[in-house]
């Protein structure tokens, strides 16, 4: 790699932001980082062409900034609060690393699990799992140790795609979603900012299917970037989604008609013909407890899956007898009954949400609705295959995408069913062209979601639900967000259904609890660490957020620099940042966003230059803190069963597994030959001198991964959709179960359990939420959004001065974005000063003047107020998160808010001439 | 760094910040300057007026001009490369007119013989010309390279200079002539700004342009030069010299607020424009924008 | 004969600022210095209303105004199309700042630098005195050009001798080649496309071309 005397181009990867990971090259000069370049080796297995985004070019900047941590640092002063100074000590690694460890200690010694039932260890990681691929070998420790409370969240989970993670991988095995973009031809994007958020990957993707000739619609309150490349803005008032794609279903439905749907998919790959009883439950077989269908061959219900059936879609039939099962396996007997199959309880169901009405609703012209609903329909060329791999597959290259705000908070259920189904009723899901799940979290096999796929119940997939029968219901929260106990489909799987629980409870419940409660009371754990995270920052209601995180008895956080979280913390450990550590990660397969490849494989992080200061590599630092808590012999096999995120260390015909105390570069390379041998199925081997030179190592896979229909088809499952009876089912259950401990306070969630979604005045949560206060709607008329910028997107950029620079670029990025008309009633100019008022607090910015976002509507890019963090703390731009409550009354039943407040704004300061 | 707080700043003409004071200090003091020297080789020519002592004033103006240039230019030690273009470079032909004005001026001062008089009061013009070239060549500042920019240039030296004139006459005996010549200029000043004006508002300026001249224009139509020229008329009819001075001071001052606002207030940047926006997929093309610019007629060609 | 120039296809560009960025890292420019930016351009009336994204930058002009005042013929034009500044001759004296219509051109007149009054690692790696109180502007990377006449390699083509902006541009949206090779990916998209040169009507024959539409 050494070009001339003292230049080094270093492989390396970018995965900062949820988009990732892409590649990049560390231009080294006689030590010195000082250029991010592309990598064009992956050129041709990566789909982003070996191109890094924006942000990765501040990486330079980020190992230089002279405010970082530099070494371990202690508290002196004991107080802690916003306007405390921490008293920051510089200590060695020894001290920090004997304090964190004897903290540890002491509560192992109390029991790993605390009196009130909950885990003494709390950690917090940031930005959607992306600091896994930054923290070296820590999980192995986190494994090593025992339970953990992830539960605090900073932002991710809930303020993200959060019940699309949910819904998503409930139905179709699809933590995140997209469109099939390279095939795709029409996409309605409901807040989907796919050209900010979807990193190189989706950028390109949609570039090119731009420059083909696709259209996409952006239905947003706002002209965001990607309703900028869009073909088409769509105004529509905030949170008032479901309406629109209500009306949709309704013009598909009942306007077209089954038969210009596909008839063959909903017949066959969902659950369209089984038959709905009276008391709104599946009609069942009484000998096998199957859902029934209609067979028109024999004229007659029969169990689901009968050899030779030819289950009718649409109808109403009679049904001799069969039973249907309830909450709490309650069985009801029917004889001769009517059972309408679920497509026919979805057409009638949807009979109500017309075009027009959904005018009144949402604030987009009925003709407008009723014409993009038939430009889908259009557009998914039910009856198109195409050939993938030797494989002949339905071709339906439409998608409906959706973004935060949409699919998280009241009114995201109704979004994520209505979005679905508005794939399956053209036989999308799943299929080349149409709308894709790209990974599971929640499920098994995280890398590979079709060996998630297995038979489960009624002809479904598989799903594990957290129990809510009376024996098996969790009264004893296990995390302090009460994740198992409220919600079922979150699942079980470790760390990741803890941080997709609802992570604003754990904040919330430390203050106040609801009157009802019967719970244990929720303590505060013994130690506390966090990484990537800036909860301060990146959550709601952060001034008061700050308070809490202040009377936690003892932090260690990994730091940066100092910022709003760590300001409470008892130690600070500056580790190795991105250009100056190794670490192994996953890249390829299917993942994240567009992350979708041809190829799989691993990439290698590297050393590029020597790190800052004291700065160590987070790999030394969690095998110093095994060894330290007593935990190295746990620590090294946890590694060796490949915790550290790649592959195991021994398997089929090799044997790379660690003991004693191995270093940093021992692990990886070991990492690295067990990592080349699996991919290669045993072809090659690599160590870590090989990897430092090419960076990557990749094998091709089948574009056929993409699609999880055939896997379904091949097992003859049937998709969960459109009735969602088991959700039904288990929301009764919960109920049962919270009113059996005398608690109402989860009632309102409970009642989104329904088969079929019902509107109901979403944006009224939210002011009804202010007049809970004693606060008056009139008072705050306007929506305060909030959105996002590629130069951000990620937040652990604030400090680096020039994405600071650049973003400025982007208009809107000084501040806070007003409707010009709006602003000129206001008596506001552009660059204005402006005070952003909700009924818990106030934020301030300049104001940006635009047409391209309704005039009831500001929007703030970015999280941003700090006070604490350098740099960021000096720009004086606004937060939404200051302003918007966490409540449980903007708590959905999957336990998510949305980033959106009603707000009063006004001009407090000129701009200077 | 400070960061422009208006996004309208990235992309609409935005006033330029490179050429402060000191460079509309050339253009007022070098282009008063060489006004000076034209309209005292005409006196000298009309009257046998002694011109060396505006002659001296005239050079020192243009030295003092471009001495200002030179406390703003990047790198001062090596200015004498600013000779190296005479080919295309109208800065490079403003210098080397005012070296041979200087060595005509030298050779005027030091023999008063009307040559070379005649000649330091062509180069003089000479040099206001190639003032006015600099500002048409520029491109990048719609309010210069209108081809009405020039002659305003060239009025506005004259009138200078006829006004440095008639202040210095104040109390001699030959104070009707610089006065008959600061009517003549002012009237032609009037005309030629107004002319420019009107064009910029026609033809599509920069809004802050037009913002910038429409503060000064009443100040400058009237108190710049129909009142200058009415006093100075007067002050011939009922003879009364002082009359005329006052109209100099009046005249020259407004002069070079004008010159001032042309060169840093007004002197607003292109912008940037399409003809059309882009299609994104399925649709029809843009219509086009240009962002911060103002005109009556018809819309960008 | 090579003639360089660029094709920006503003379909594809979303703003993200990666060229803008990849710019500033290649050529180590001071805070405050963009010789690469995009623009972020709204036009119409709510609901009917666009907004494009435009990169911009020197646009090395066929018939360079800023080539024609420059006093001391430190700017250049050259015969394979790019437009150089000779840092040397320069004098800073922002005649060709007030030439350009494109905003292109800057001037620092004392080092300055991302956090404070004192330059990080990167920064003094990478100090250049010789750019101070000078113009300066995109150069096509000239650096990278000037290589490609050595080792044979070809500008947008090969990465190692084309413009950091054009290979950073995740979009798609950056192109560079020889224009007057009909065979050059410059050549046939502007053959497919409909295109457009900034401020054309002043004359100055820019050589970047926007793409706004398929023929």
């Amino acid at each position: 790699m050494a070009d001339n005397a003292g230049v080094r181009r270093v492989p390396s990867y970018c995965y900062n932001c949820v988009a990732g990971p892409d590649f990049m090259k560390v231009k080294v000069e006689n030590g010195v980082a000082t250029e991010i370049e592309p990598n064009f080796d992956a050129e041709h297995v990566h789909p982003a062409r070996g191109r890094v985004c924006v942000k990765a070019y501040g990486l330079v900047q980020k190992t230089y900034n002279p405010e970082r941590v530099r070494t371990p640092m202690k508290r002196t002063n004991p107080k802690k609060g916003r306007n405390e100074d921490p008293g920051f000590v510089p200590i060695s690694w020894d001290e920090a690393l004997d304090l964190v460890a004897e903290k540890l200690a002491a509560a192992r010694a109390k029991g790993l699990i605390d009196e009130s039932g909950l885990p003494r260890l709390a950690v917090s990681l940031g930005h959607g799992g992306t600091p896994s691929n930054y923290m070296g070998t820590f999980p192995a420790f986190l494994a090593a140790w025992g339970p953990v409370d992830y539960s605090f969240g900073s932002g991710q989970g809930v303020k993200c795609v959060h019940s699309e993670h949910l819904y998503g991988e409930f139905w179709h095995r699809a933590f995140t979603v997209a469109a099939d973009t390279p095939h795709c031809r029409y996409n309605i994007a409901v807040g989907a900012n796919v050209d900010v958020t979807g990193g190189p990957c989706a950028v390109i993707r949609h570039a090119d299917a731009r420059v083909r000739g696709y259209k996409r619609v952006q239905v947003e309150p706002h002209l965001s970037t990607t309703g900028a490349c869009s073909s088409e803005w769509v105004p529509i008032r905030p949170k008032t989604d479901p309406a629109f794609l209500f009306a949709l279903i309704h013009v598909l439905v009942k306007e077209h008609g089954l038969a210009k749907l596909d008839v063959p998919f909903l017949r066959d790959r969902t659950a369209s013909p089984y038959l709905v009883g009276p008391d709104g439950l599946y009609l069942r077989d009484p000998a096998s407890g199957k859902p029934l269908v209609w067979d028109e061959a024999s004229a007659n219900a029969v169990p689901h899956d009968t050899p030779g059936a030819v289950p009718a879609v649409a109808g109403s039939f009679r049904v001799a007898r069969a039973v249907s099962v309830d909450a709490d396996d309650e069985h009801r007997e029917h004889r001769d009954v009517d059972g309408v199959t679920a497509y026919e309880m979805l057409a009638r169901h949807i009979g109500k949400y017309t075009p027009e009405w959904a005018e009144g609703v949402c604030d987009v012209k009925a003709s407008t609705i009723r014409r993009i609903a038939n430009e889908y329909l259009e557009a998914a060329s039910i009856g198109e295959t195409i050939t993938i791999d030797g494989q002949v597959l339905p071709l339906r290259p439409v998608a409906v995408t959706l973004g935060k705000s949409v699919n998280n908070g009241w009114g995201a259920y109704e979004c994520c069913w209505a979005r679905t189904v508005l794939a399956v009723l053209v036989g999308a899901l799943e299929n080349p062209g149409g709308l894709l799940g790209t990974t599971v979290r929640l499920n098994k096999t995280r890398d590979n979601r079709h060996l998630s796929v297995a038979p489960g119940e009624d002809g479904f997939m598989v799903q594990y639900f957290n129990p809510t029968s009376k024996e098996e219901w969790q009264t004893t929260p296990a995390t302090r967000n009460l994740h198992q106990t409220l919600v079922p489909i979150v699942g079980n799987n470790g760390a990741w259904s803890q941080a997709l629980g609802p992570t604003q409870l754990a904040w919330m419940f430390q203050g106040e609890r609801p009157d009802d409660w019967s719970l244990p009371m929720p303590t505060l754990p013994d130690v506390w660490l966090v990484y990537r995270s800036n909860p301060s920052i990146s959550f709601w209601d952060t001034r008061h957020l700050a308070d809490v995180v202040a009377k936690f008895p003892f932090m260690a956080c990994f730091a940066y620099t100092v910022d709003e979280t760590n300001h409470m913390a008892d130690v600070l450990l500056p580790e190795a940042t991105d250009l100056e550590s190794e670490q192994m990660i996953r890249v390829g397969g299917t993942k994240y966003m567009e992350q979708f490849w041809d190829h799989k494989g691993v990439a290698l992080r590297q050393k590029a230059v020597e790190p800052q200061g004291e700065a160590r590599d987070f790999t030394w630092i969690a095998t110093e803190l095994a060894r330290r808590s007593g935990l190295l012999d746990k620590y090294v096999s946890a590694i060796n069963k490949g915790v550290a995120g790649v592959a195991p260390l021994k398997g089929d015909g090799y044997d790379f597994s660690l003991a004693g105390e191995p270093s940093p570069e021992r692990i990886w390379d070991a990492v690295c030959r067990a990592a080349t041998l699996t991919l290669s199925e045993g072809r090659e081997e690599h160590g870590i001198d090989w990897y430092r030179e090419h960076g990557f190592y990749t094998v091709p896979i089948s574009r056929l991964e993409w699609y999880l229909t055939p896997t379904l088809a091949r097992q003859g499952l049937r998709y969960e959709l459109p009735y969602q009876e088991r959700l039904l089912r288990t929301g009764r259950e919960l109920g049962r179960r919270m009113h059996e401990s005398s608690m109402n306070w989860w009632n309102k969630q409970l009642a989104e359990y329904q088969a079929l979604p019902e509107w109901h005045d979403v944006p009224a949560h939210w002011i009804r939420n202010l007049e809970k206060s004693g606060a008056k709607a009139a008072d705050f008329p306007f929506w305060l959004l909030t959105t996002k910028s590629m130069q951000y997107h990620a937040g652990g950029n604030a400090a680096i001065a020039m994405m600071g620079e650049i973003a400025q670029n982007v208009r809107g990025h000084t501040g806070v974005i007003i409707n010009a008309d709006t602003a000129a009633n206001l008596g506001i100019a552009d660059g204005d000063r402006i005070e952003v008022r909700s009924h818990i607090g106030a934020t301030y910015g300049r104001a940006t003047l635009v047409q391209g976002v309704r005039p009831d509507t500001l929007v703030i890019i970015g999280q941003f107020d700090h006070w604490a963090t350098p740099y960021a703390k000096d720009l004086g731009m606004p937060s939404l998160n200051t302003i918007a409550p966490m409540s449980l009354d903007l708590t959905d039943a999957t336990g998510s808010g949305a980033d959106i407040v009603c707000v009063a704004v006004r001009r407090v300061e000129a701009m200077a001439a | 760094m400070s960061i422009p707080a208006r996004s309208v700043e990235r992309i609409a003409p935005r006033r330029q910040g490179n050429w402060d004071w000191r460079a509309a200090g050339n253009f007022i003091a070098g282009g008063g300057g060489g006004g000076l020297l034209a309209n005292a080789a005409m006196l000298a020519v009309w009257l046998g007026l002694d011109a060396r002592p505006p002659l001296v004033v005239g050079l020192v103006m243009i030295g003092i001009g471009l001495t200002c240039v030179w406390f703003e230019i990047g790198r001062p030690w090596r200015a004498m490369n600013v000779f190296r273009h005479f080919g295309s470079s109208w800065m490079t032909r403003e210098a080397y007119v005012a070296l041979l004005a200087m060595c005509a001026g030298v050779v005027a001062i030091a023999h008063g013989t009307l040559p070379a008089v005649i000649a330091t009061g062509l180069l003089g013009l000479m040099f206001m010309y190639a003032q006015g070239r600099i500002l048409a060549a520029n491109k990048g500042i719609p309010a210069w390279r209108h081809p009405r920019c020039l002659p305003l240039v060239l009025a506005t030296g004259l009138a200078e200079g006829a006004a440095l004139l008639a202040l210095a006459a104040w109390g001699a005996s030959w104070w009707r002539h610089p006065a008959a010549l600061l009517v003549v200029f002012c009237l032609w000043r009037l005309w030629a700004w107004r002319r420019y004006f009107a064009a910029l508002r026609s033809d599509g300026a920069p809004s802050g342009t037009i913002e910038a001249f429409g503060g000064i224009a009443t100040m400058f139509v009237w108190a710049g030069n129909a009142v200058p020229a009415g006093l100075a008329v007067v002050a011939m009819l009922i003879t009364l010299p002082w009359l005329a001075a006052l109209a100099g001071i009046l005249a020259l001052a407004s002069g070079w607020w004008m010159k001032y606002t042309l060169v840093c207030q007004a002197a607003f940047t292109q912008g940037f424009a399409l003809p059309k926006q882009p299609v994104r997929g399925k649709g029809r093309a843009g219509p086009a924008v240009k962002p911060g610019w103002q005109w009556s007629s018809w819309l960008m060609r | 004969m090579k003639r360089y120039a660029m094709v920006i296809d503003l379909r594809r560009c979303v703003g993200c600022q990666t060229c803008t960025a990849a710019c500033k890292s290649a050529n180590a420019t001071p805070p405050g210095v963009q010789w690469r930016r995009v623009l972020d351009l709204e036009s119409g009336e709510f609901p009917d209303v666009r907004r494009s994204f435009v990169p911009v930058a020197c646009m090395h002009c066929a018939n360079p105004p800023c080539e024609e005042v420059c006093p001391t013929t430190a700017t250049k034009k050259r015969a394979d199309g790019l437009v150089t500044i000779d840092y040397d001759i320069c004098i800073g004296c922002a005649n060709c700042i007030m030439a350009c219509p494109y905003d292109a051109r800057s001037i620092v007149h004392e080092p300055r630098y991302a956090y404070g009054s004192r330059p990080i690692a990167s920064e003094a790696a990478r100090a250049d005195s010789q750019r101070i109180g000078v113009a300066t502007k995109c150069t096509f990377c000239k650096d990278r050009i000037d290589l490609a006449e050595r080792t044979g390699q070809v500008p947008g083509r090969d990465h190692e001798v084309t413009p950091a902006c054009v290979n950073s541009c995740i979009s798609g949206a950056m192109h560079f080649g020889d224009v007057l090779d009909p065979e050059s990916n410059v050549a046939r998209l502007l053959a497919d496309n409909e295109s457009f040169r900034m401020h054309e009507e002043l004359g100055t024959a820019p050589s970047v071309h926007y793409l706004l539409d398929r023929r």
